[in-house]
């Protein structure tokens, strides 16, 4: 009896002399990210009573609805390790969706990040093919948030809604719902460097990286798109051009130390 | 002290031993999948969703509750009956709240552990998806998932019962597709007549070994065994130009896909008539005498539907009726008696 008691405290000592020898060198922090949602210069505002946007084809609009996933968040340090954001295989980590209309959901807290000055992000704009593979979801891929095709199994990755005068649909609507994960497959990714100040990750310091999403550049390029042609579009192969458009309306616009 | 703690264990193995030979009579019905032997194995992501006893027994509620439609008056076994082998004999096609009608006939239901699309035109990718087709058709029970999620949790019955069966504090969506899945995933019909002669334990009749012959060679291309279906869309000449449901086309946005259904599973297809993608054929006979005179041309027409002289599959009478015989030994009595699938309420 006494032998085990020694050999469960020498066991004990052992693991703690490993856990402090290693939290010794490694401090945490975490990270805000922010995807503020704009027009050009303007911040973007929902239903609004008149057009109040134009797009690169010269035609007005207006947004009444924006929602899109963002998942698979990776930050670089700059000395080239790499902090992977949690995802869980039933949904409910890894995963945002960021709702125009709900602010708080503009705001993405990461945590557990080894402290150091990190250089670069990388995100999924959009739902890996596994989540529909998998079945049902939940958390933010639960299907009852309105962004799960019943018609196609599938996720809307980017659904962006609104009106415009140039619309040829009767009711003026302009509406692109672009999902898609095999042929083709609209999932995009997207790496984008901080700028010229480093993400400080500290265990008392919480820098912001303050990303912003242009939806005039949805329209623009390399495809502009008319909302004359096509103002509704549900299917994967009418939205290629929109999401080769809008991998390019992120950017790092700057960072809070 | 010694013996009477084991005599006290004797007498209550002897209590069990008696209690299970009085409650013993058949096998006991195991909330477990089994994997029936001469079938391919299950694409279902048990991993995902294992079944329980709980999970499967919410699932059956909610399969036959009409509270998953918008006025309480549709419920999934509205159109799926047990006794039709879970189809609708008395529509061609869905219907729904407020006698609204839809455009495509209800399948009977059997075997989708198996399956790896739904719906005759296979938009639907995975069995946990299948309900929220019907959930949120206007045609069928007209609700949001989001409206059905909060009737559930606004039910002290089914909080309760979701949350033995899940053991999480409020209901969502994933756990009530999970529950339907855990009901609609234990429906397999493995024990036809046709299966049993497979497995060694029966024989066909002349007339039904007449009749398997010539639907191997006529029919078994694309309902191929055991599943009865290769699992693939085809155009099999319902139609020339099929304005009214392009079928596949619809999901995959592809000319090439045009009227293209998905090939049915034939278990128990005596009874989940009527026939096709819209319900336009009522017997079996209809259905062979299309494949002998009705196919109709198009560009998107199955290949084996056509040759350079005649379009169809050629079929005496007599050889109709002796598949016809066969077909009918796939007919599942002990699945469409099943009281675990039988309406709970």
């Amino acid at each position: 009896m006494k032998n085990i008691i020694s050999v469960f405290m020498y066991a004990l000592v052992f693991v703690l002399v490993i856990s402090c020898s290693e939290d010794d060198n490694k401090e945490f922090g975490s990270l805000e990210l922010e995807f503020d949602n704009v027009v050009g210069e303007a911040d973007l505002e929902l239903n609004t009573s008149d057009e109040p946007y134009t797009n690169e084809a010269g035609e007005t609009y207006a947004i009444t609805s924006l929602r899109y996933y963002i998942s698979n968040i990776k930050l670089k340090r700059n000395d080239g390790t790499v902090y992977e954001d949690e995802m869980s295989a039933d949904g409910s980590k890894g995963y945002y969706l960021i709702d125009e209309a709900e602010g708080e959901t503009q705001h993405i807290e990461l945590e557990g990040i080894p402290a150091g000055d990190y250089t670069e992000i990388t995100f999924t704009i959009g739902v890996d093919a596994n989540q529909v593979t998998e079945g049902a979801q939940t958390g933010p891929l639960d299907p009852a948030k309105g962004m799960f095709w019943s018609w196609k199994s599938g996720y809307v990755f980017v659904a962006v809604e609104g009106t415009s005068s140039s619309s040829s649909d009767d009711d003026n609507i302009i509406l692109y719902h672009v999902g898609g994960y095999d042929t083709p497959n609209n999932i995009k990714t997207k790496t984008l460097p901080m700028g010229s100040a480093a993400a400080q990750v500290r265990g008392d310091k919480t820098p912001e990286v303050h990303v912003i999403a242009d939806v005039n550049k949805f329209f623009a390029s390399p495809h502009e798109i008319s909302f004359e042609e096509l103002p509704v579009r549900h299917m994967p192969a009418d939205n290629v051009t929109i999401a080769e458009n809008y991998v390019n309306a992120f950017v790092v616009d700057h960072v809070h130390n | 002290m010694f013996s009477a703690t084991t005599g006290l264990m004797s007498m209550t193995a002897l209590l069990f031993l008696l209690i299970s030979c009085t409650v013993s009579e058949g096998p006991v019905w195991q909330y477990t999948f089994e994997q029936p032997s001469h079938f391919s194995p299950a694409t279902y992501t048990f991993e995902n969703n294992p079944v329980t006893r709980e999970g499967f027994e919410l699932g059956r509620m909610l399969f036959y509750d009409p509270v998953l439609s918008a006025d309480s008056t549709v419920s999934c076994s509205t159109c799926h009956k047990q006794v039709t082998g879970f189809a609708d004999p008395t529509h061609k096609i869905n219907h729904g709240i407020n006698n609204r009608l839809g455009k495509r006939n209800s399948p009977g239901l059997a075997n989708m552990a198996f399956k790896t699309s739904f719906f005759y035109d296979g938009g639907v990718s995975h069995l946990d998806f299948v309900p929220i087709n019907a959930i949120t058709s206007e045609v069928e029970m007209g609700s949001t998932l989001d409206e059905v999620v909060q009737r559930l949790n606004n039910n002290s019955v089914y909080r309760s019962k979701f949350r033995k069966a899940f053991g999480k504090d409020a209901v969502d969506s994933q756990q009530m597709l999970h529950a339907l899945a855990q009901f609609t995933v234990m429906l397999v019909s493995a024990n036809s007549k046709y299966d049993k002669v497979i497995r060694g334990e029966d024989k066909f009749s002349s007339l039904e070994e007449e009749g398997y012959t010539l639907f191997q060679s006529k029919c078994s291309a694309c309902h191929t065994s055991p599943m009865f279906t290769d699992g693939s869309f085809r155009n099999n000449g319902l139609d020339d130009t099929f304005i009214k449901d392009p079928g596949r086309e619809v999901v995959t946005g592809l000319d090439s896909d045009r009227g293209k259904f998905s090939v049915p599973s034939l278990r128990n297809v005596e009874l989940t008539l009527p026939y096709m993608h819209d319900g336009r054929l009522r017997t079996l006979e209809d259905v062979l005498n299309h494949y002998t005179s009705s196919v109709k041309g198009s560009p998107t027409l199955d290949p084996l539907l056509e040759n350079e002289t005649s379009r169809g599959i050629a079929m005496t009478h007599d050889e109709k009726q002796k598949i016809i015989a066969f077909l009918k030994t796939l007919t599942d009595t002990q699945f469409i008696n099943e009281k675990r699938f039988a309406d709970p309420f």
